[in-house]
């Protein structure tokens, strides 16, 4: 497994998996996508695949290729869509020559805003929207990159293989929003929304809190014995999900 | 019952938390202290088998600092002897006499120590024992059992973990704990290059049922051992002591080359040792290794008070079978109210766990539960008995046992 590789799983399946929210949430974009009946693929040659669909007012970004796709974009190389994401290179479209102007103008302002959301400075952060949709995306990021890290990376890898079967639940309180991993054999899927029966859970007590602990500005044990974030359940399953979740910096920042 | 604030504790750890990482950290965080706002951080006074903290509330304490605490807190002989001895001297150039005489007592105390090292740490004394191991065999492998503790240098850490390196875990090999086909693999796959096996006298992993060697585990484990030429390094730095005077290897019935101890030693004061046979004497000159105060004759006064004084009363029968009734009234308790309270490893340092969520959830609920009503119980590690623990606690703690499964049981009714 290599660097790219490994990152191309993250821009693909933990970053772009963003769209979803951002349709649903941000107004502004789900009122832009709220028409488009559309569906593109990401093909990566020796990479990941993903595809994107808008229909019925909703955005769905999913794993692998299956049906029919009005756009395919293909990639040379996890490299090559790594530099996309990067902002350095262009995909090359192999289907959806009459959607070009759709892929060079109305797409890009859905992808621009993921690229705010995800880019915060101090300014930005006190505007209460932002700090929610950047919660939000933080979360689901982290909750997406754990299959991906597990997959690819070799620490990842040996760290999984000491995780108990069981389900993880992320919340933020009160009731805004949550993720939840399943872990299984020393693999992972991650699920937007809560689960019934979690084995552990960790729960922030509200946004601000959240995003700076997601974001690492507090320090987690301090934010665990002040009671800000409160875990419980199998710890040791959170123990090494956090280790799991610092690997992500190795590929993105 | 009246439950426990802690306010005071909340505001020190917002001021720790601005000039030490984590605000406290290592086994003393509060991370695993579930819920930590159910628990006490800082510690203002101890007595006997009590601590108060700076709330001012008041816990039997069922983790004894994490098990150096065996004789009660301010024991007065331990305590006299190390005030003896810090009037005299203490950390001072040259040896103090009394490391002789405790080297001396605990040759004789212990079978399988012909000399002995002195330190400061659990975790000096693991180490040094690898690097003995290693240079008496010249071989680089250590065998280890998975989900055990040996202390904090890289090579003992998991992988994954920051500060720890690929190549800091290349020779360590992990086997699960009773799984002689297991080792016999590790052993075989590696066959020559193996220099020790480290391991717990027992299973007492963190978050997880303790468990003894099986029937015949040890001698089968020693068999092999001796037949590959590999050392059998006894980490008894958390057993050691309170299941035997001798060392848990005599418990347990087996030989141990190496045998590291720590926690129960000195009732507190600081000071590990590693014992060795008379064949890994040579070997253990010629592997540097020393501390700047690994010679301070504080710990070793107290040391020897303290295992003189615990020989003389036997203190290991004496926590095993105050454990052993503590444990069997709360086990009563727990099924009282419906609730299946599993105790694996020995009662002098028990693991406990509600069996009926296997989440740990209840369980943990319950423990802060006692914890806020005085009785300091933790839910992610073994607990300690001490000698100081006496039928008053025990008749308390089973007061605040059977109100803290009521509080469960108002709260989840049936649920569990
Ligand atoms: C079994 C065992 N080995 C080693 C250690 C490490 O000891 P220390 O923390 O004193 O270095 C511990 C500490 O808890 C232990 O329980």
């Amino acid at each position: 497994m290599n660097y790219n590789l490994v990152k191309a799983g993250l821009n693909l399946h933990a970053i772009l998996k963003n769209l979803e929210d951002i349709a649903e949430f941000d107004s502004e974009m789900k009122e832009l996508t709220s028409s488009w009946n559309i569906s593109i693929k990401f093909i990566v040659k020796g990479g990941p695949s993903a595809t994107v669909r808008f229909s019925g007012g909703r955005c769905t970004v999913e794993p692998g290729i299956e049906g029919k796709a009005s756009i395919i974009l293909w990639f040379l190389s996890p490299a090559h869509l790594n530099r996309m994401f990067d902002g350095a290179a262009n995909p090359i479209p192999l289907k959806g020559f009459t959607k070009l102007g759709f892929l060079s103008k109305e797409f890009p302002k859905l992808t621009d805003r993921l690229s705010f959301y995800l880019k915060p400075d101090d300014k930005l952060m006190t505007d209460k929207n932002y700090l929610e949709m950047n919660t939000r995306l933080t979360l689901n990021t982290a909750a997406f990159a754990v299959p991906e890290i597990i997959k690819g990376d070799p620490v990842g890898k040996k760290i999984s293989s000491k995780i108990p079967d069981g389900t993880v639940a992320m919340r933020i309180l009160p009731s805004f929003h949550s993720v939840n991993i399943t872990f299984s054999s020393g693999s992972a899927v991650a699920h937007k929304g809560d689960t019934d029966k979690p084995s552990a859970v960790m729960e922030m007590k509200n946004v601000s809190l959240a995003n700076s602990f997601l974001n690492g500005r507090t320090d987690a044990f301090t934010a665990i014995a002040s009671g800000d974030v409160s875990i419980k359940g199998i710890i040791p399953m959170l123990d090494n999900m956090s280790l799991l979740l610092d690997r992500i910096n190795h590929y993105i920042s | 019952m009246k439950t426990y604030k802690y306010n005071a504790t909340q505001k020190l750890f917002r001021r720790a938390a601005k000039v030490i990482p984590c605000g406290i950290y290592g086994h003393y965080s509060p991370a695993p202290l579930v819920p930590a706002t159910d628990y006490p951080f800082f510690t203002s006074k101890a007595k006997g088998s009590r601590i108060w903290d700076i709330d001012g509330n008041e816990f039997i304490d069922y983790m004894c600092a994490y098990g150096p605490m065996v004789t009660g807190y301010g024991n007065p002989k331990v305590d006299a002897a190390a005030q003896k001895q810090a009037k005299l001297a203490n950390c001072v150039t040259g040896v103090p006499p009394v490391m002789v005489e405790l080297a001396e007592y605990m040759t004789d105390l212990i079978p399988s120590a012909d000399w002995v090292f002195f330190a400061k740490n659990g975790g000096d004394v693991t180490n040094y024992a690898v690097m003995i191991a290693r240079a008496a065999t010249e071989r680089k492998k250590v065998i280890m059992v998975s989900g055990g503790y040996h202390g904090v240098s890289p090579w003992m850490q998991g992988e994954g973990h920051h500060g720890v390196m690929d190549d800091d875990k290349k020779n360590v090999l992990a086997v699960k704990w009773n799984d002689i086909p297991g080792f016999e693999k590790a052993v075989s796959d590696n066959r020559g290059e193996i220099a020790c096996f480290i391991s717990s006298p027992y299973h007492h992993p963190t978050f997880a049922d303790n468990e003894f060697p099986a029937e015949g585990y040890w001698q089968k484990i020693e068999e092999i051992c001796r037949r590959e030429g590999i050392l059998i390094i006894t980490d008894d730095i958390r057993a050691g002591f309170r299941l035997h005077m001798g060392g848990s290897s005599e418990y347990f019935g087996y030989k141990s080359d190496l045998t590291c101890f720590c926690k129960a030693m000195a009732n507190g004061y600081p000071i590990s040792a590693l014992t060795g046979t008379e064949s890994l004497k040579s070997a253990a000159s010629k592997v540097f290794y020393t501390g700047s105060y690994w010679f301070s004759a504080v710990p070793m006064a107290a040391a020897l008070t303290n295992l003189r004084e615990m020989k003389k009363i036997n203190a290991p029968k004496i926590m095993l079978n105050t454990g052993k009734k503590l444990l069997d009234g709360m086990v009563k308790i727990a099924s009282s109210y419906g609730y299946d309270l599993k105790v694996s490893g020995a009662s002098s340092m028990p693991y406990l766990r509600i069996t009926n969520d296997p989440s740990l959830m209840l369980h943990q609920e319950w423990c802060g539960e006692c914890t806020k009503r005085g009785a300091y119980f933790t839910s992610h590690h073994n607990w300690f008995i001490s000698t100081a623990h006496n039928e008053k606690d025990i008749k308390r703690t089973w007061d605040i046992v059977d109100d803290a499964f009521k509080a469960i049981k108002k709260k989840y009714g049936d649920e569990y």
